[in-house]
């Protein structure tokens, strides 16, 4: 996956609907359900026993950077639009882009104490404008990374997402490092609100893909 | 895929409360008393951590009996999630319409919005039975912190944890992130969602009350002198003496499997009427199957101790079972959980 150079203001490059984004080359990344038997609680895994995880099959993936700021976009189909809890029985729909922070991280447990992650969260009820991030050490372990330096906007737009993540592409502190000389690792997850998906339960990309900066 | 942390579910210590639903009057002093210290927020209007609710009755939220969770027999039950509607209450009222919008003499006050279909107390004093057997009684309902909470085994980032001095269940709000897998495992459906906040919250058993030796407002308010607060392990506690001792005061749902902690005293009911409407002292008015189906097969015992020891103080003996129940002394519902928030400088 290539993050390729565009001559765009930041604002355009986090815009979702900007008609640059179109020239961007895509890459289709499949999904898959978290394990249900590898959920972390009991009554997770007796409440979900009959219920299929793992709505949305896959996600439309696009990266760009402008020099200063990497943005990635993300595109999937959804027929719902859940922008917040609903009648209390639903949630926000949400999406995620994980990195490890430092070599191989295990994707499925969102990293471990020895090889964390560093993880941007957007959700339909945040903010407008407003991402977070987070840094993960296994199941369970998200916490606020120690400085927020990523933006998200989105819409929902003929029954699709499209959310664009943008951060500057040098930082400081607890965070993913991109490089010219040396590919990013990222993965991708998604959660249906209509479907009751949130925390553990989402689909996600089961396997690291490769972010190279053109 | 291991745990980093290891779950803070168990505690040394426990407090508890037992409510005596001969003497609950439904008042909702206790439900007030909590609304207006605990969740008087935005998003917490629709929030009762404790509530009144006539039985036999659909409860809050509506059916929560059958939204599942808990435990059958050592086994995390699958539990569901109640929709706002089944909570119902926290409604908009055109208030400012009526009382300063000039049309007081034009417009009755009436809620905004869609039609109400539950609340908190919706069905009050409804009750079951035929006229002249009708019956009801009122039972209080709040969290509670079971000794095997499932809301705790239920959070996958240990957000929730039992307190290791008094048992108390609490949530660490920087850690939730509301997904709610505790309200879904809450066999009780006491768990509510700040829609606002993105958290989750429940009754924190006036925790920073406790710490000052001031028993939790629900308690302390009631006007009917109807419920103890106390160590579970205080022998001599009156907490402990009709729980241990006495088995007079039982758990609601013991079959959901969690050890709640909040207690009740079976309610004992009038005697039934005949036709001609002399007494039947044969056939209890509230049917013991539906007292079981609530607390229950000890029930039976707990009503034939109270029975027994009613009649005692019937004769002109002494019961020191009747004596406790009485509370002919206030403070002594709460020793050492007696002390005057008033006397407290809060920060």
């Amino acid at each position: 996956m290539k993050v390729v150079k565009l001559r765009l203001a930041n604002r355009t490059l986090l815009d979702p609907a900007a008609a640059q984004w179109k020239k961007v080359a895509a890459e289709q990344v499949v999904l898959g359900a978290t394990p249900l038997h590898k959920q972390p609680s009991g009554h997770v895994r007796a409440a979900w026993a009959g219920k299929a995880i793992g709505s949305v099959r896959s996600v439309k993936v696009q990266a760009a950077h402008n020099g200063d700021n990497i943005a990635i976009r993300l595109e999937w189909l959804d027929d719902s639009k859940d922008l917040d809890h609903g009648d209390g029985t639903v949630f926000p729909d949400a999406a995620g882009v994980l990195f490890p922070l430092k070599g191989e991280a295990e994707l499925e447990s969102m990293g471990s104490p020895e090889a964390p992650v560093n993880a941007w969260f957007w959700r339909a009820n945040l903010p407008e404008g407003e991402a977070q991030e987070l840094i993960a050490k296994g199941v369970g372990t998200l916490e606020p990374a120690p400085k927020r330096q990523t933006e998200a906007r989105s819409r929902w737009y003929r029954g699709r997402w499209q959310v664009v993540f943008s951060r500057p592409l040098s930082v400081r502190g607890d965070a993913v490092r991109f490089s010219a000389r040396k590919a990013a690792k990222v993965a991708f997850a998604v959660w249906e609100g209509s479907s009751q998906e949130r925390g553990g339960l989402k689909s996600f990309s089961k396997v690291w893909q490769e972010l190279s900066i053109q | 895929m291991a745990k980093t942390k290891q779950k803070k579910d168990t505690a040394p210590r426990q407090v508890a409360m037992v409510f005596d639903l001969n003497k609950c009057i439904g008042c909702q002093t206790c439900s007030v008393a909590c609304k207006t210290l605990w969740t008087n927020e935005d998003s917490t209007d629709y929030q009762w951590w404790c509530t009144v609710n006539t039985q036999p009755g659909r409860g809050h939220p509506r059916d929560y009996e059958a939204m599942g969770g808990g435990y059958r027999d050592g086994v995390p039950q699958p539990g569901r999630l109640p929709a706002r509607r089944e909570w119902g209450g926290g409604w908009d009222f055109n208030y400012d319409e009526v009382l300063y919008g000039g049309k007081g003499n034009s417009t009755f006050l009436q809620h905004v919005g869609d039609e109400p279909e539950w609340g908190p107390n919706w069905d009050e004093d409804q009750g079951a039975g035929e006229y002249p057997n009708a019956y009801y009684f009122y039972l209080p309902r709040l969290c509670n912190h079971c000794t095997k909470p499932a809301c705790v085994d239920a959070c996958p980032r240990d957000a929730m944890y039992k307190r290791s001095e008094d048992g108390i269940v609490l949530r660490d709000e920087t850690r939730c992130r509301g997904y709610q897998f505790c309200a879904e495992a809450c066999p009780y459906k006491k768990v509510y969602f700040n829609f606002l906040r993105n958290v989750s919250q429940q009754c924190i058993m006036c925790f920073p009350r406790v710490e000052q030796n001031v028993a939790p407002a629900c308690a302390r308010q009631c006007p009917g002198r109807a419920v103890w607060f106390g160590m579970l392990d205080d022998a001599e506690g009156p907490v402990s003496q009709l729980v241990n001792k006495w088995k007079v005061a039982l758990p609601l749902h013991p079959e959901y499997g969690t050890d709640a902690n909040i207690f009740y005293i079976p309610p004992v009911g009038p005697a039934r009427l005949h036709e001609d409407h002399s007494f039947d002292e044969e056939t209890p008015r509230i049917p013991r199957e539906y007292l079981e189906s609530l607390f229950g097969p000890k029930v039976n015992a707990a009503l034939d101790t109270l029975t027994t020891e009613m009649a005692k103080t019937k004769n002109g003996r002494k019961s020191k079972l009747m004596d406790t129940l009485i509370a002919y002394w206030w403070k002594d519902m709460f020793k050492p959980y007696d002390r005057d928030p008033a006397e407290i400088k809060w920060k």
